[in-house]
């Protein structure tokens, strides 16, 4: 490797358990977009009992899985959930979709009324609801002040709350969102961004990602202005969509 | 029942069966009685139409007169329709066979009404979660199904640890396929794989070998559950460009099985239809012949020409069914057109995110392969970006209105075309190109709900 050249660490938690719905194409997309700037980045997998730290991380990606296989890793991720805490606090820029978003809340509640605890890390919860919540979703989130529409599929029966210590990701213009009811999609605190949106959500939506690199180059103190890129194919896709849902 | 003969003479269509069913609820329990020998069922994720056409042929061969639904025609409503086209005025159906390829989330109803004599499996993947939910649940539905059925006789893929678990569920006689240790077996396997942990105690399985996806020689560390003993069992396989080949190992003796279509899939339908014809009782020799002359339904490595090049036409449904075909169109003469139509209807699976579970970045490792990707449907742009992160290089990727894409791919300077669709896709991709381009290998068509 040249010497100076800035190699990003992204993390991907459990890449074959958590592993629904395509959400490795945020890995992919986040890893490209680098690389099409000449930024370095080294993917590392991590199962369960696999040695990391968290610290040297960049980008961490956290997907869902079905019930059977987040059972398993829930056992392994509570081992690690102060380590995890602390990078989260120092600014590690994190992704979580769907399952990996309900695990990092206080809890979540089943049908049947039983409390399995989450990780804690931010101030949200989620409830099983009878009705499955499917379909394609818009939302409108701010980046860096400026409102850009998102793209995506969203997929779950968990209806999640947010707490006053984190903000919502999005509003919804069309779909559930986190439960529903608020009107709120995702959730965000300090660099973690959390989303129902399967799709999976960043390779459709460029701005997003080029936000978290950003965000990852400036924890590490360095220049966070991003080269801008051909983003043609993606807008396109993206509008086929805008248009079909927000007639 | 001449109204609902009239009505749809549509390709595929389940409107006949709508309108029969609305009218007279128990009408499939007293169609499907007729089955002078009885009910033969085909599910799984993919391979079902394909088969249970191959089923078809084994008992025409035979000279047994069969009801079929072909055409991927598999929700209630279009194995009703299936009957009615057989029926007569009065509703009687003459047939020695009903073969029905039942789809997965259907099982459960249909076999409330119609109680099959035989179930083939073929095997499990994930498919349209939006629909049917995580695997888990289809094969739960499949087996809680089957254990209302004492006495029906299963035909199983052993190497496809979800589908041999199913085993204890059934009353009747259970006969085991799958393909044994060859030259192409595979130590790892990167495809998306939900399979891989005990369908009966959870601990995750540990594999001799894999053939694809979770298909393989696997053994629970846990339970002991492991790949039953296969009564049928394909060895030495040669794969071809437009056939595939295996040595067979069976109770009523060797063989040499030849399907005229490429894929080691399509050698997994071989030896299910195989395994079936068995359980129906057709001899050995009038099996191999059947499967050596079946010709494939629609849009299943359906063959072209234009002028003098080879055009291959494929259904694209779920991760699994597409890493196939990529491993398929990287076989063809090179370089190749390609075509992929991505359409996002309910039959389609209206969440498309499992194309970023499908290995498209082996397109950037063999791109000098591919001389032209070509995106249509409803949602070619997307498929479009897919392409895109996957590292194809981007002057190769062009999206196109469907009618124009198809010319593209017929007109591009590759040696072979390849059109790839989704189910919904499949239909309109056809007929363009039926407009321009002969068909080679549907000689004849087997009887169909059109």
């Amino acid at each position: 490797m040249p010497e100076g050249k800035i190699v990003l660490k992204v993390c991907h938690l459990y890449p074959e358990l958590l592993n629904l719905y395509g959400d490795r194409g945020n890995v992919m997309a986040f890893a490209r977009r680098c690389r099409w700037r000449g930024l370095g980045v080294e993917v590392q997998p991590v199962n369960p009992g696999d040695p990391v730290d968290f610290r040297e991380v960049d980008f961490l990606f956290l997907g869902g899985g079905s019930d059977r296989e987040q059972n398993l890793i829930a056992r392994d991720l509570e081992k690690r959930r102060d380590l995890l805490q602390a990078a989260v606090e120092d600014g590690l820029v994190v992704l979580a979709i769907c399952g990996g978003y309900q695990l990092l809340g206080r809890y979540y509640r089943t049908l049947e009324g039983r409390v399995i605890p989450g990780l804690g890390l931010l101030d949200l919860y989620t409830e099983a609801g009878r009705k499955r919540m499917i379909g394609n979703v818009v939302i409108e989130l701010q980046i860096e002040g400026e409102p850009v529409r998102v793209v995506g599929f969203e997929n779950h029966a968990g209806r999640t709350f947010l707490g006053p210590q984190v903000s919502p990701l999005g509003r919804v213009l069309v779909g559930c969102g986190n439960n529903g009811e608020d009107g709120t999609e995702g959730a965000r605190y300090r660099n973690v961004f959390c989303s129902y949106l399967h799709g999976p959500l960043l390779p459709k939506n460029p701005r997003l990602v080029d936000y978290l690199i950003s965000l990852a180059l400036a924890r590490r103190g360095l220049p966070a202005d991003l080269a801008s890129l051909d983003d043609s194919l993606e807008n396109a896709a993206a509008e086929v969509m805008l248009r079909r849902l927000l007639k | 029942m001449w109204l609902v003969r009239l009505l749809g003479r549509g390709r595929g269509s389940s409107l006949p069966g709508m309108v029969a069913l609305r009218i007279c609820p128990g009408i499939l329990a007293h169609l499907a009685r007729q089955a002078r020998r009885g009910v033969v069922m085909v599910t799984g994720t993919n391979g079902k139409t394909t088969t249970n056409n191959m089923v078809a042929r084994i008992a025409g061969e035979a000279g047994y007169r069969v009801v079929v639904n072909a055409e991927g025609a598999n929700m209630i409503t279009g194995i009703t329709t299936a009957f009615l086209r057989k029926a007569s005025l009065w509703g009687r159906v003459s047939c020695d066979y009903a073969l029905l390829e039942v789809d997965e989330a259907t099982f459960p109803r249909v076999t409330r009404q119609v109680r099959p004599d035989l179930v083939v499996v073929t095997n499990f993947f994930r498919d349209q979660l939006d629909r049917y939910g995580e695997l888990d649940t289809t094969v739960s539905l499949i087996r809680e199904a089957l254990e209302k059925l004492p006495g029906t006789g299963l035909v199983l893929n052993a190497d496809d640890p979800l589908v041999a678990s199913l085993a204890a569920a059934a009353g009747g006689e259970v006969l085991y396929y799958g393909l044994g240790e060859h030259r192409r077996v595979t130590s790892s396997s990167s495809a998306a794989r939900e399979g891989r942990f005990c369908p009966r105690c959870g601990q995750e399985l540990a594999y001799a070998y894999y053939q694809y996806s979770q298909l393989g020689n696997y053994r629970c560390p846990g339970c002991g559950f492991s790949r039953p003993p296969a009564g049928v069992e394909g060895t030495e396989v040669f794969p071809e460009e437009r056939r595939t080949t295996c040595r067979l190992r069976s109770p009523a003796g060797d063989y040499e099985l030849v399907i005229p279509v490429p894929g080691l899939y399509n050698l997994y339908n071989g030896l299910a239809a195989f395994t079936a014809g068995l359980a129906l009782g057709v001899e050995p020799r009038v099996i191999t012949r059947a499967l050596a002359g079946y010709t494939p339904a629609t849009g299943r490595m359906e063959r072209f020409r234009y002028r003098e090049k080879p055009v291959l036409l494929n259904l694209v449904k779920n991760p699994t069914g597409f890493n196939e075909g990529l491993g398929t169109l990287l076989s063809l003469p090179g370089p190749v057109d390609v075509l992929i139509a991505i359409n996002d209807n309910d039959a389609d699976g209206r969440d498309i995110s499992w194309l970023w579970d499908v290995d498209f970045e082996v397109l950037e490792e063999e791109h000098r392969h591919v001389n032209l990707l070509v995106c249509t449907g409803q949602r070619g742009a997307e498929m479009a970006v897919r392409l895109k992160y996957a590292g194809v290089p981007l002057e190769k990727i062009v999206v196109e209105e469907m009618s124009r894409a198809v010319e593209r791919v017929l007109n591009g300077p590759g040696k072979t075309a390849c059109l790839l669709a989704t189910y919904t896709a499949l239909w309109p991709v056809e007929r363009i190109l039926s407009g321009y381009a002969r068909r080679e290998n549907r000689v004849e068509s087997l009887p169909s709900v059109s």
